[in-house]
């Protein structure tokens, strides 16, 4: 016997077979390198955490302002640049309440004055110029943006952290052992939180409890696992009756085994991607309590909170509406189109989506 | 049938229970304990503390007081042996008696001096779901054409102009949205009002409708993308299967076969969709009521929350679970009525 297979040839030993290794993240790697639109959204997200991180800089040095220290004499300053052109966009917006039409000519006059803003600002010494305005107590809007970004960023990381792996221990359990008292308890608990206004639970907590950016974080992130839990027990529904585990069960892996390295990886792309959304969708939470005056407190500049102190006001100066938004908008952009690229990025069996007319 | 509903009605009675149990532990939670809007006031001294504990049933054990919370303490004077566990005030006066959550008794509100809390939401409710109908409408109006012209076009130019539309939508809160087309249609434009529901002194219901308009189609933003993409997702399971492709080769006009063939069968999960709607339409409508100043329960809420007026809080809270939680009974029941494909009695 031995002998007889000394004597075979091994036909996968030769040289000329030898190619590069193809592991899994790389082919997920080659494949989103092919992937414009999510190659961009990584370098935007990229960007934008870049920014918020040397945010002590950028305030420091380059805008010269501080996110906290207020200047009486400066509030709501329109944008700086276009300081000279915003009285004639409020004439403009006047003749348009008026009813008898926009007096469009007036929009040469506003745009040469805001470009010339625009030229002077960009010479300016730091500490001059609110590129973005300021707000209600005198403080840059831009400056507070940038740090603005991390507090949401933190909180959408957190909140991402938390829910996966609640959502992850939950969703495991409740379809390894389907059908059991463990899966009716977690199913008990996904239908609670499932009929009760969360968002309005949030709110009353969020007030009781005066919290900080972690906490806020914990707490929008026990409420938001049940949409990971759900997705993971119906995949493992069906991958516990596979071979592979059938396979481990044979040759003695404990459930534990079973579940951590055979199921998990199965499954692992899902909560990636689950997770990614789950980071936007907490920005957004984050935002809305913010907004209301119970998330984060001022002076702790966030994307949410800096809205809030526009509501009485935000004909008279709308920078204060838009800029936040705006800086919600690239961020959870960017997370959304990198959570779609890395659905399919991360699924080997992806197909072109054909596209077909009926 | 009849023992799926019975079975999902009782399931709905203990989610209600533990929403009561929900808000009362948050209700005694609280920092401070529910007399902390006192504690603001320098004159009180701690006789006058112990004496409002007394008044208010404070003193009394949690379960006692949880008791007299959900189920009222008028009936503590008949039972032998309960009597003494009445709150002060109730033990004074009988009109005084709290008559629990479970008869619509929620106390008094802190901020309105006194006012029951239930007239104060009575008065407030009618404009939340005349807020909640017009955006559902909405939502219903443009997420379902929406929905069918991205599946009969996928992966062509309208379904990728409805995707990239709604993933735009997404990545911003909609209340930001309705900020914004308030600045430029209400301020800038003077198209529509302000906010409020109505003009003073005027309250014909096309004046409400002219307030109405901008705050319903902000607060449907959720609703229809929602709706769009379930029935995108649904259709074009549909499309392919074998009947679609039999009532094809047998030559059937193509708007019989998406109307009586397709869509038929695609809508039904929107139903469920449904409950989902009522939940954010009763809960997330705090913000939509904040930006346009509408005069609802989220409002309402709004205001008790700056004043940490708990009763009203408590009472936002255990009537939109109620409400949410029969929204999901109704739609559960309702999906089994269109739907005959489901069946009852499976576990899952």
């Amino acid at each position: 016997m031995a002998e007889g297979t000394a004597a075979l040839p091994r036909p996968l030993e030769a040289p000329a077979l030898a190619r590069p290794q193809r592991t899994y993240w790389g082919m997920v790697w080659r494949k989103l390198r092919k992937d414009t639109i999510t190659m961009a959204a990584i370098v935007l997200l990229l960007f934008m955490i870049g920014i918020t991180l040397a945010a002590p800089l950028i305030g420091d040095d380059v805008l010269g302002f501080s996110p906290i220290s207020t200047d009486l004499y400066q509030r709501y300053k329109p944008p700086t640049w276009a300081n000279d052109a915003w009285p004639t966009f409020q004439e403009f917006t006047t003749t348009c309440q008026m009813g008898t039409g926009c007096q469009w000519s007036l929009w040469p006059a506003i745009w040469s004055s805001s470009l010339a803003g625009i030229r002077s600002c960009l010479v300016a010494a730091p500490g001059t110029c609110h590129w973005l305005g300021t707000d209600e107590a005198g403080r840059d809007v831009l400056t507070r943006g940038i740090y603005g970004g991390r507090i949401s960023l933190r909180i959408g990381a957190y909140v991402a952290l938390i829910s996966m792996t609640l959502g992850v221990a939950a969703g495991l359990l409740s379809g390894y052992y389907a059908t059991t008292l463990i899966d009716d308890i977690v199913n008990a608990i996904i239908m609670t939180l499932g009929s009760i206004p969360l968002l309005f639970l949030l709110i009353i907590l969020a007030t009781l409890f005066t919290l900080s950016p972690e906490g806020l974080a914990f707490l929008i992130g026990i409420f938001s696992w049940m949409g990971i839990s759900r997705l993971i027990r119906g995949q493992i529904f069906s991958l516990r009756e596979r071979d592979f585990v059938m396979a481990g069960r044979a040759v003695g892996c404990t459930s534990w085994r079973i579940m951590y390295s055979h199921i998990l990886p199965n499954v692992s792309s899902i909560v990636i991607v689950a997770g990614i959304f789950n980071v936007a969708g907490a920005i957004l939470v984050e935002a809305g309590l913010s907004f209301l005056g119970v998330g984060i407190g001022p002076p702790l500049p966030s994307w949410g909170n800096m809205m809030n102190g526009s509501l009485g006001n935000f004909a008279d100066a709308p920078w204060l509406v838009v800029t936040p938004g705006i800086f919600i908008f690239l961020t959870t952009l960017s997370i959304f189109l990198i959570g779609d690229g890395l659905r399919d990025a991360l699924d080997p069996w992806v197909t072109e989506t054909k596209s077909e007319r009926w | 049938m009849t023992r799926y509903i019975i079975r999902r009605g009782l399931q709905s009675i203990v989610l209600m229970w533990i929403s009561t149990l929900i808000g009362f532990t948050i209700y005694q939670a609280a920092p401070g304990g529910p007399l902390q809007f006192l504690s603001t006031d320098p004159r009180r001294s701690a006789v006058d503390v112990a004496r409002l504990e007394q008044l208010y049933g404070l003193d009394r054990p949690v379960l006692v007081q949880y008791v007299a919370w959900v189920a009222g303490e008028d009936w503590f004077a008949h039972v032998p042996g309960l009597a003494h566990w009445q709150s002060g005030q109730c033990a004074n006066s009988p009109d005084e008696c709290a008559h629990g959550v479970l008869r619509l008794d929620f106390g008094r509100s802190f901020l309105y001096q006194g006012e029951p809390v239930i007239d104060l939401i009575a008065q407030r409710i009618p404009a939340t779901f005349l807020l909640a109908f017009a955006s559902l409408l909405i939502s219903i109006a443009v997420g379902i054409p929406l929905g069918i012209i991205a599946a009969l076009n996928r992966g062509r130019w309208p379904d990728h102009v409805i995707r990239v539309g709604t993933v735009l939508m997404n990545t911003v809160p909609d209340w930001w949205i309705g900020l914004l087309l308030l600045i430029v249609l209400g301020s800038y434009l003077n198209i529509v009002p302000l906010g409020g529901m109505e003009t003073i002194g005027d309250g014909s219901p096309l004046d409400v409708l002219h307030h109405l308009a901008l705050p319903a189609v902000a607060a449907s933003i959720g609703g229809w993308i929602g709706f769009s993409r379930i029935l995108r997702f649904e259709m074009l399971e549909v499309l392919h299967q074998d009947y679609v492709r039999t009532a094809r080769a047998k030559g059937l006009a193509r708007v019989a076969i998406i109307w009586r063939h397709v869509l038929r069968n695609a809508i039904t999960p929107l139903v469920t969709g449904l409950s989902g709607i009522f939940l954010l339409v009763l809960s997330g409508d705090i913000l939509f009521e904040l930006v346009f100043s509408w005069p609802g329960m989220g409002r309402l809420a709004y205001e008790a929350i700056n004043s940490r007026d708990y009763p009203v809080l408590m009472a936002v809270f255990i009537i939109g679970s109620f409400l949410g939680i029969l929204g999901l009974l109704l739609v559960d029941i309702l999906y089994g009525l269109v739907d005959p494909r489901v069946t009852y009695g499976q576990r899952g």
